[in-house]
């Protein structure tokens, strides 16, 4: 059992990072639009065929791939805003957004079944087995390339948010959006870049999955049913508590499948986000972070 | 005829069905202090959205500098130098006081200017740069209330919109927000008021409109309108009454 521990524990963090990260570009979208993207999950998904593709015709690694998803992210981020979010980001009503964020959810999703078949796929490359023991305890490669790619990537969104002067326009009108529009910051900008960054957040998720699990087209909406979960922990709005949401999701998840019978992680998971949605709607820690 | 700033002229503005304003017109000269003064929900805030584009007139003319502006975006607004200090002050309460100073240079005219801004918004308000890295949240009314101006001067604005600067702060404040207001009209900004205060707002005002229920109902000298019986009647009813 002491030998186990551990190993959970690590499973934890290397887990918990990838609904974070998504958790984080979810909470951008939400605090500009006000808008939660449940397609999030299926672009997740989207980006991980991408990877596949990639690697399978044209030999890429999947990490070295980055270089190309990335940018296809940025593209396909402001294209969506533009051509779809753009007329509804601009109304009260914000059930017009996330009606069409459901119905971009589908489509993909869709497109995903005719361009690659409903069959589970994987990126295996000749690292996909490695495993390092520091300490004795199993840490394989492509997980720790997943906290790497998190870790990276989170600290660009908050050096982003916090030393650049659209960034901070965009910590504003989570904030504020009228006030922000005073300022004579154009609003469709700042979210449309929230927005982008969400996207390209999601291709990273996306290209770390593709390396650790193996994924078909219907697994976009459990992702991004948990990546909410992670939002709400952290508090929704709240960009820094999300990454943390992500990471206490995983120590739930990996802890529940470690001492609850097999069967109940997911309902242990979908237990703890209701309870957090009565008892503390602003999240675990918002409320201490946003004084900090 | 003097230098009109800005130039209203038959505004009709409607929120849904309901008609928030009947044919409105007024003129700000440059160099001047105007208060719009009246009951609230008379319409007065929503002169101000309107002029700022926040909200579309359906009919009439906005010119500034001769301009019309009525189908300009925001962004367009500020840029042209039209700067609107919302009621309530607005500010980004989590991002530090430089921050919200910074947001306030954000268009691109006002950038190269950051620290000349800087300086004047510092000058005129010492506090704000001794609290510079803490958050606006954390400040009390009347600062707030400064920074907000501050905020709004950061963009180098021709004219800068005041929604009820004195509302919710102590007597004395009130007082030193108001004297402000004359320091800065006398740098040369024009100064577009709304006020609930009418007694202090009609003081410092070279010009005002009355508002009522969507409609100017009377216009004149700041000092003129402070010495109307029905003025007095209407507004500073109260006040009349304490001083006897």
């Amino acid at each position: 059992m002491i030998g186990v521990l551990p190993q959970v524990v690590v499973n934890v963090i290397l887990f918990g990072t990838m609904y974070g990260i998504a958790a984080v570009g979810l909470s951008l979208i939400f605090g500009t639009m006000r808008l939660i993207f449940l397609a999030q999950g299926t672009m997740i998904v989207l980006f991980a065929y991408l990877c596949f593709w990639f690697f399978t015709l044209l030999g890429l690694d999947p990490y070295l791939s980055l270089v190309l998803v990335v940018p296809i992210a940025a593209l396909i981020g402001m294209g969506f805003y533009y051509g779809i979010f753009k007329e509804a980001a601009a109304l009260e009503d914000k059930n017009v957004s996330l009606l069409l964020a459901v119905g971009i959810m589908y489509l993909v999703e869709n497109l995903m079944l005719v361009l690659w078949t409903p069959n589970p796929r994987s990126v295996v490359t000749e690292y996909t087995g490695l495993v390092f023991r520091p300490f004795g305890i199993p840490i394989t490669f492509t997980r720790l390339m997943a906290l790497v790619l998190a870790v990276i990537s989170a600290g660009a969104v908050f050096l982003f948010l916090k030393k650049t002067l659209i960034g901070t326009a965009v910590r504003a009108a989570s904030e504020d959006m009228t006030s922000t529009t005073l300022m004579g910051i154009n609003p469709n900008w700042v979210n449309a870049v929230a927005f982008t960054i969400g996207i390209i957040l999601a291709a990273v998720a996306g290209v770390a999955m593709s390396t650790v699990y193996s994924f078909d087209p219907n697994y976009g909406f459990v992702f991004a049913i948990k990546a909410l979960i992670a939002l709400t922990l952290g508090g929704i709005g709240n960009v820094y508590g999300a990454l943390l949401g992500g990471l206490l999701l995983g120590v739930i998840e990996s802890s529940a499948a470690f001492y609850i019978p097999g069967g109940w992680t997911e309902a242990v998971s979908y237990g703890v986000f209701l309870l957090v949605l009565i008892f503390r709607p602003y999240g675990l820690f918002g409320g201490s972070i946003k004084k900090a | 005829m003097a230098n009109q700033l800005l130039e209203i002229k038959g505004i009709n503005v409607f929120y849904g069905d309901i008609q928030a304003l009947w044919d409105v017109s007024l003129q700000v000269e440059e160099g001047t202090i105007v208060a719009l003064v009246g009951a609230n929900g008379a319409g007065k805030t929503t002169l101000l959205k309107t002029v700022s584009g926040l909200v579309r007139s359906s009919s009439g003319e906005i010119l500034f500098m001769g301009r019309d502006i009525s189908g300009l975006s925001t962004k367009q607004i500020v840029d042209l130098g039209i700067t609107q200090v919302p009621e309530g002050r607005r500010l980004f309460p989590s991002l530090t006081v430089l921050e919200n100073l910074r947001l306030g240079a954000y268009i691109p005219r006002a950038r190269p200017s950051f620290a000349t801004s800087l300086e004047r918004v510092y000058s005129l308000f010492p506090v704000l740069k001794n609290r510079r890295e803490q958050k606006a949240g954390t400040l009390s009314g009347g600062e707030q209330q400064m920074l907000a101006i501050g905020r709004a001067l950061m963009a180098q604005p021709k004219i800068i919109m005041l929604d009820e600067p004195s509302l919710g702060l102590s007597p004395i404040l009130v007082k030193t927000i108001f004297q402000l207001i004359g320091a800065l009209n006398e740098q040369k900004t024009t100064i577009l008021l709304v006020e609930q205060n009418i007694n202090q707002a009609l003081k410092i005002a070279h010009q005002a409109y009355v508002f009522k229920t969507g409609r100017v109902v009377m216009t004149g000298k700041g000092a003129d309108l402070l010495k109307d019986e029905e003025v007095r009647k209407a507004y500073i009813g109260e006040r009349v009454r304490k001083t006897k």
